[in-house]
């Protein structure tokens, strides 16, 4: 197993500047959890659980009423909430948004997240929501279309939101590299970027990209919140190609990158994502507690450390 | 690189699995077949989400043969909106023509109360996911109106959002509850030719008196279900035309003069499946 030794080039990581920045480490909200989430202690007294805020996909609010939307209230009444949307297509079709964004708008008015993202991908075309994340070529054509469904979100719900980095399976053509497209996105639209650490690890190993380079070249002011989540390897081809499950815990190598990725940006709203294979909630505190942890690190360690980093190239 | 063509290569792809149309798109050829994982990612979600609107369906079938189902669903009845919560809205219909076709293959056989298991689990996700009631009618309201002069059987009253009413082959609510609750007396459905109810016998019996009305409805965040008597089927049709409480219990005492107006009047109540809207009234709470 090849080792990288990695020295952060940055002397004092800026803070970011979006909102946000007073979270700490998160958890994904699976409604499973819900009677273990509301039995927790208050977050006075427990300090585990102080700074602890819950992620929801948005499009799994898009109800009339019911529990579901209740069971969020409950949530809401005791922590914060970030939006994650994974259906809004901000890379192609724009011309259906407008309801989507609508309904967007609607939760953020009720429960105002203090975070909002969605991804750089599109998933909608020719009338069909094709339900993942399709993948833009790094084109100046994707780059505009991109930008104008990310400035018609953010004018259609009223906030600037984040924008995460795909998994990259394969190598598409392209005109210039991720973070390049993405800072530029960035830069135009007004948004922000929300760094996926595990995407990043999966691209790295599928496509080969570095993925200390790729961070190093991610403006900290841009930066408002960080995903980690575990992966899993292709049926098939195995090793060779790291699919983005959100099935299994997160790996020692994804660690090791947040850690890399926390002494470029400073402190940033962590977020542990699982979605499939749910451990106990007590499993996934734990998770969420380690990187809590790796906050408290990075809070307290001087920028300039070495950091380990395993398995990046 | 165009980039809308690079869309419409991609689309055909997710739709027809051919990835020759993404030859020009991909740096190196030979990975092409890892466009899979983008394929296998759209239907997969759109599978796992029936699975979880449909869960008795899913159950009842078994996983396998259910994705089978979902897949041919998902290829005709793609998603349209950006979400996936409802989706399947035409999956029952799906079923029932799919039937049709299967009918003349001795092959394969599906039974025909999947038809109706599948109407009733888009049923109680649809009274799951409905709007809260903000108007609901309650005893306290009754009181105030008599109190006001008011004659509250001539009010107008509708059933609350979350009231759906549906007909099935009788017995199937049973055969769905058991899935629904785990019952170790239901038998999963049968896909051997001797467990086939072809369509013809579908339709006879759905004119036939072997037809139940199922009546959902949410209380506290649950939905409830229950097998409506043939005058509180007729009670409930009449405040869904009318929406009239007079009117509504004329309908069922039409039906049986002996029928209890006033208990059923009374759970009506406690269930809160009546909404008035008080505001010409100038009702205040």
């Amino acid at each position: 197993m090849e080792q990288v030794r990695l020295k952060a080039n940055v002397s004092s990581p800026q803070q970011s500047r979006l909102a946000g920045a007073q979270l700490g480490a998160g958890l994904g909200l699976k409604l499973e959890h819900l009677d273990d989430i509301l039995a927790l202690p208050r977050a006075d007294t427990l300090p585990a659980v102080e700074s602890l805020w819950f992620e929801v996909h948005t499009e799994n609010y898009f109800v009339a009423g019911g529990p579901r939307l209740n069971a969020l209230r409950s949530i809401r009444d005791n922590y914060d909430v970030s939006f994650h949307g994974v259906g809004g297509s901000l890379g192609y079709d724009h011309q259906s948004m407008h309801e989507h964004i609508q309904q967007v708008k609607a939760l953020i008015n009720e429960f105002q997240p203090v975070l909002v993202s969605e991804h750089a991908v599109w998933s909608r075309s020719g009338g069909t929501y094709f339900a993942d994340l399709m993948p833009l070529p790094r084109t100046q054509d994707a780059l505009q279309s991109l930008v104008d469904g990310v400035d018609r979100f953010q004018s259609g719900i009223g906030r600037r939101i984040l924008i995460e980095n795909p998994s990259n399976y394969l190598d598409f053509t392209s005109e210039m590299d991720e973070p390049a497209f993405l800072v530029e996105a960035a830069r135009r639209s007004g948004c922000g970027l929300l760094i996926d650490i595990n995407n990043l690890y999966l691209s790295s190993k599928n496509t080969g990209i570095d993925a200390a380079q790729y961070l190093s070249q991610i403006p900290v002011e841009l930066v408002g919140e960080i995903h980690i989540a575990g992966h899993d390897p292709d049926p098939e081809l195995g090793q060779a190609l790291l699919i983005d499950s959100h099935a299994s815990p997160v790996d020692l190598a994804v660690w090791e990158l947040l850690q890399y990725a926390l002494t470029l940006f400073g402190h940033q709203p962590v977020l542990v994502e699982r979605d499939a294979n749910l451990p106990p909630f007590a499993e996934l505190m734990n998770e969420r507690q380690q990187a809590q942890d790796c906050l408290e690190q990075c809070r307290h360690e001087a920028a300039s450390a070495n950091v380990s980093l395993g398995e990046i190239r | 690189m165009a980039f809308s063509p690079y869309i419409d290569a991609f689309t055909d792809y997710l739709r027809t699995g051919d990835t020759r149309g993404m030859n020009d798109y991909c740096v190196d050829a030979t990975q092409l077949k890892r466009l899979a994982v983008y394929r296998n990612g759209f239907y997969k979600g759109c599978i796992d989400a029936l699975a979880a609107n449909f869960p008795v369906c899913e159950k009842s079938l078994g996983r396998e043969y259910f994705n089978q189902l979902a897949r041919l669903y998902v290829d005709h009845y793609p998603p349209e909106i950006g979400t996936l919560v409802g989706y399947g809205e035409y999956f029952p219909y799906f079923i029932r023509d799919l039937l049709e076709v299967l009918e003349q293959q001795e092959s394969m056989r599906l039974s025909a109360s999947l038809v109706d298991l599948a109407r009733l689990d888009y049923a109680w996700l649809t009274s799951l996911m409905s709007a809260d009631a903000t108007q609901t009618l309650t005893a306290e309201k009754i009181t105030w109106l008599v109190e006001h002069g008011e004659d509250f059987t001539q009010a107008q009253v509708t059933l609350s959002a979350s009231v759906d009413l549906l007909r099935v082959n009788a017995g199937t609510l049973n055969q769905w509850l058991g899935f629904k609750t785990n019952s170790p007396d239901v038998e999963p459905l049968v896909l051997l030719p001797e467990g086939h109810m072809n369509l013809s016998e579908l339709s006879q019996a759905d004119s036939a008196p072997a037809v139940d009305t199922v009546m959902f409805w949410r209380l506290n965040d649950a939905v409830q279900a229950r097998l409506l008597s043939v005058p509180e089927v007729a009670l409930m049709r009449a405040l869904q035309d009318v929406g009239v409480l007079e009117k509504a219990f004329a309908a069922a005492l039409a039906l049986d003069p002996s029928f209890d107006v006033s208990e059923v009047f009374s759970a009506c109540l406690q269930n809160e499946i009546l909404d008035i809207d008080l505001t010409k009234y100038n009702y205040k709470n």
